[in-house]
């Protein structure tokens, strides 16, 4: 995997891209871009694969550009214009998973296949989604890994070469993300779900309580054509935690 | 000098136990905790010692806005503004502040203000304020990184209502409005605006900028605000900004009796409760965007190897630990007689450069009648003896009427004297 920056509507995000073959871009989560992380270098075997850090987080610059979700959409679609493969599979985690569908509601000729991964978007009164901003380190971390222990594998682009703290990089990533997730992490997309035409993967790891499997049901509802994947031994991360379950999943979807 | 009366209006029959209860007293506070029949009793009471106020010379009435808390029940500050803009005669009705973004849209806060300007006959402040994490993004919802450019927004909207004599469409980010015309206009062609902060640089940006009288409004007194606003004052003399003492307002709680032994005995318990039922869950104080990490770094630098409160003093503040004379001594409150207090406040004021005192005449459970005697002693006791304070600098932060009818009123009270 290669870091970059890519300019594209009159400022640059950092990039992370790697391997040769048929294009997938993937969209990190509301946290923090995984960095070089061993999954994207596995996807890279076998793709040709861009995983762009969202605008306003870490080093990626274009936060003051944005106003809402459709900026943020808008920009992904001419993002993926700009790197030029055609048509491209997208993959999206947590807050990425949000972007992704809501991207390939705008921009079906875009994105080939979708895959969703724990992603966020909908709201279940009756199941009300914890505040992921509000949770202390210890609560976070008890609801996104099966496995505690799995927190040493997780990955970050944090580079203390750049001049900020860890603590200051995380501010900047959360900040970036309460501008699409606060209070609540719907901006309407169940709405749009209806005009989603891309085939569709939806993938869960079992033991997430962030997007908890209340949430996998809705989103089997909300997209009746659209496959599901239940990962065992996995939470928030299941590409982390249950890493050869999760491309068997998603290789055998995407292929 | 300026002397306002200001109490937060906090919720006096907590249990005792409340504190070990584990209970956050902001944002998710149960409910069921308070009994709505002595919340309005509560209010009435501080309607009484308000009005009190004005008849005993204070030059403002303060008033702010808090959201699903205990600790300050005062979620429109504006409609206890309206009890006393009709019920008073001489003080400025201190809004400190309206919370701009949670007003929707902010013509409201233009229409209100006007109104308590036109019942009050001129007196009003208008404070804006941009609320605390609790208040604005937690309990109101507020996307953090927009709070700032929100409050602008609605700043400027608002005070283009104001001046404008003829409709106008405002088409903003966050609101659109094809006819603003606002009705009425107040009295004061444009009145006193005072923002408070908590030491952000674009906070002390704007009140540069525009001339506002700025706000440290902490309840930990000298000590623990000296390496904040003395950084701040700095920040304005760097920048060339307006260093009249009379833009600056600073809160400190006070406790006037007969005697310093009195003092303890009548408001210790109350200086306890204030402190213990504020039993804040830290998740709710902080927020990813609502500090910009530009600020965040400068206040870490200002606090930097400054003398202040040391950590541990803060926990033991909180936790109803020290006896009365520490808190005292800390600058958490300012009690005894009349001469001991007017003694340290001066030192404070001088110390601080501060023309806009906020007094906390009333805090936690106090009994009414020790307020009201707090009120009584401190208006015509220790205010008279620290109007020559900053006399030499011109006052543009209070309302021309309140200023006028104060000083008439206390030439009366001279003369009558002699």
């Amino acid at each position: 995997m290669i870091q970059n920056r890519m300019a594209v509507t009159g400022f640059d995000v950092r990039v992370w891209s790697g391997g040769s073959g048929a294009p997938l871009v993937w969209l990190h989560g509301f946290e923090h871009h995984p960095g070089a992380a061993p999954y994207l270098t596995r996807f890279s075997l076998t793709r040709h694969i861009l995983a762009p850090e969202h605008p306003g987080f870490g080093a990626s610059a274009g936060f003051d550009r944005l106003t809402d979700l459709q900026d943020l959409i808008l920009y992904y679609r001419a993002l993926i214009e700009a790197w030029d493969k055609g048509p491209v599979d997208v993959i999206g985690h947590c807050f990425g998973g949000m972007i992704a569908a809501e991207l390939a509601v705008l921009a079906p000729g875009l994105v080939r296949r979708l895959v969703l991964v724990d992603p966020y978007g909908l709201w279940l009164d009756e199941a009300p989604l914890p505040d992921p901003f509000l949770l202390n380190p210890a609560a976070l971390a008890a609801a996104k890994y099966c496995d505690p222990a799995a927190a040493s594998r997780e990955t970050n682009a944090f580079d203390p070469a750049l001049g900020d703290t860890a603590a200051e990089y995380r501010t900047i990533n959360l900040t970036a993300a309460s501008k699409f997730m606060w209070p609540i992490p719907d901006r309407g997309l169940a709405r749009r779900l209806p005009y989603l035409t891309s085939p569709t993967l939806v993938v869960h790891g079992e033991a997430d309580r962030l997007t908890p499997p209340a949430y996998d049901a809705a989103w089997a509802a909300a997209l009746p054509h659209a496959r599901t994947a239940r990962i065992a031994g996995a939470g928030h991360l299941p590409m982390v935690e249950a890493e050869d379950s999760f491309f068997d999943a998603v290789e055998g979807f995407l292929a | 000098m300026k002397f306002h009366w200001f109490a937060e209006a906090t919720y006096p029959h907590l249990a005792d136990d409340f504190p070990k209860q584990g209970l956050s007293s902001w944002v998710s506070t149960p409910p069921s905790l308070v009994d709505p029949v002595k919340v309005g009793e509560t209010y009435r009471m501080f309607i009484r010692l308000m009005q009190q106020a004005d008849r005993d010379g204070f030059d403002g009435l303060a008033v702010n806005e808090h959201h699903q808390t205990p600790f300050a029940m005062t979620p429109s500050p504006n409609l206890l503004a309206a009890s006393l803009a009709s019920t008073t005669e001489n003080a400025a009705i201190l809004i400190i502040g309206d919370s701009l973004a949670l007003y929707n849209p902010p013509t409201r806060v233009a229409e209100e203000m006007a109104y308590l300007d036109c019942v009050s006959g001129g007196r009003l402040i208008a404070g804006f304020v941009f609320g605390t994490p609790m208040d604005s993004v937690f309990a109101y919802g507020n996307p953090p990184p927009e709070l700032r450019d929100r409050f602008h927004e609605a700043r400027k909207l608002i005070l283009r209502a104001w001046e404008a004599d003829a409709p106008f469409a405002f088409n903003g980010k966050y609101t659109q409005l094809r006819y603003v015309n606002t009705w009425p206009k107040p009295i004061q062609k444009r009145p006193p605006i005072w923002v408070p902060g908590s030491g952000s640089l674009e906070t002390w940006d704007l009140v540069i900028d525009e001339n506002y009288c700025y706000g440290h409004l902490s309840f930990s007194g000298l000590h623990s605000a000296k390496p904040m606003v003395d950084a701040y004052w700095n920040y304005v003399a760097e920048r060339g900004g307006d260093m009249n003492p009379h833009r600056m307002a600073f809160t400190q709680l006070v406790c006037c009796a007969a005697t310093d032994a009195e003092a303890e005995a009548k408001y210790y318990e109350a200086v306890r409760y204030f402190y213990r039922m504020n039993t804040l869950d830290p998740a709710f104080t902080m927020a990813p965007g609502y500090t910009t990490i530009r600020s965040q770094q400068a206040m870490a630098a200002h606090l930097q190897g400054a003398p202040g409160l040391r950590p541990e003093d803060r926990v033991r503040a909180q936790n109803g630990e020290m006896s009365f004379w520490e808190y005292d001594e800390k600058g958490y409150i300012i009690a005894g007689t009349p001469q001991r207090v007017r003694q340290r406040l001066r030192e404070l004021a001088t110390d601080l450069r501060i023309g806009q005192l906020i007094g906390c005449l009333h805090m936690g459970n106090l009994a009414e009648e020790t307020a009201a005697e707090n009120t009584h002693l401190f208006g015509t006791q220790v205010i008279p003896h620290l109007r020559d304070l900053w006399g030499d600098q011109p006052d543009h932060w209070t309302p021309p009427i309140s200023q006028t009818r104060i000083a008439a009123r206390a030439q009366a009270a001279l003369e009558a004297a002699e």
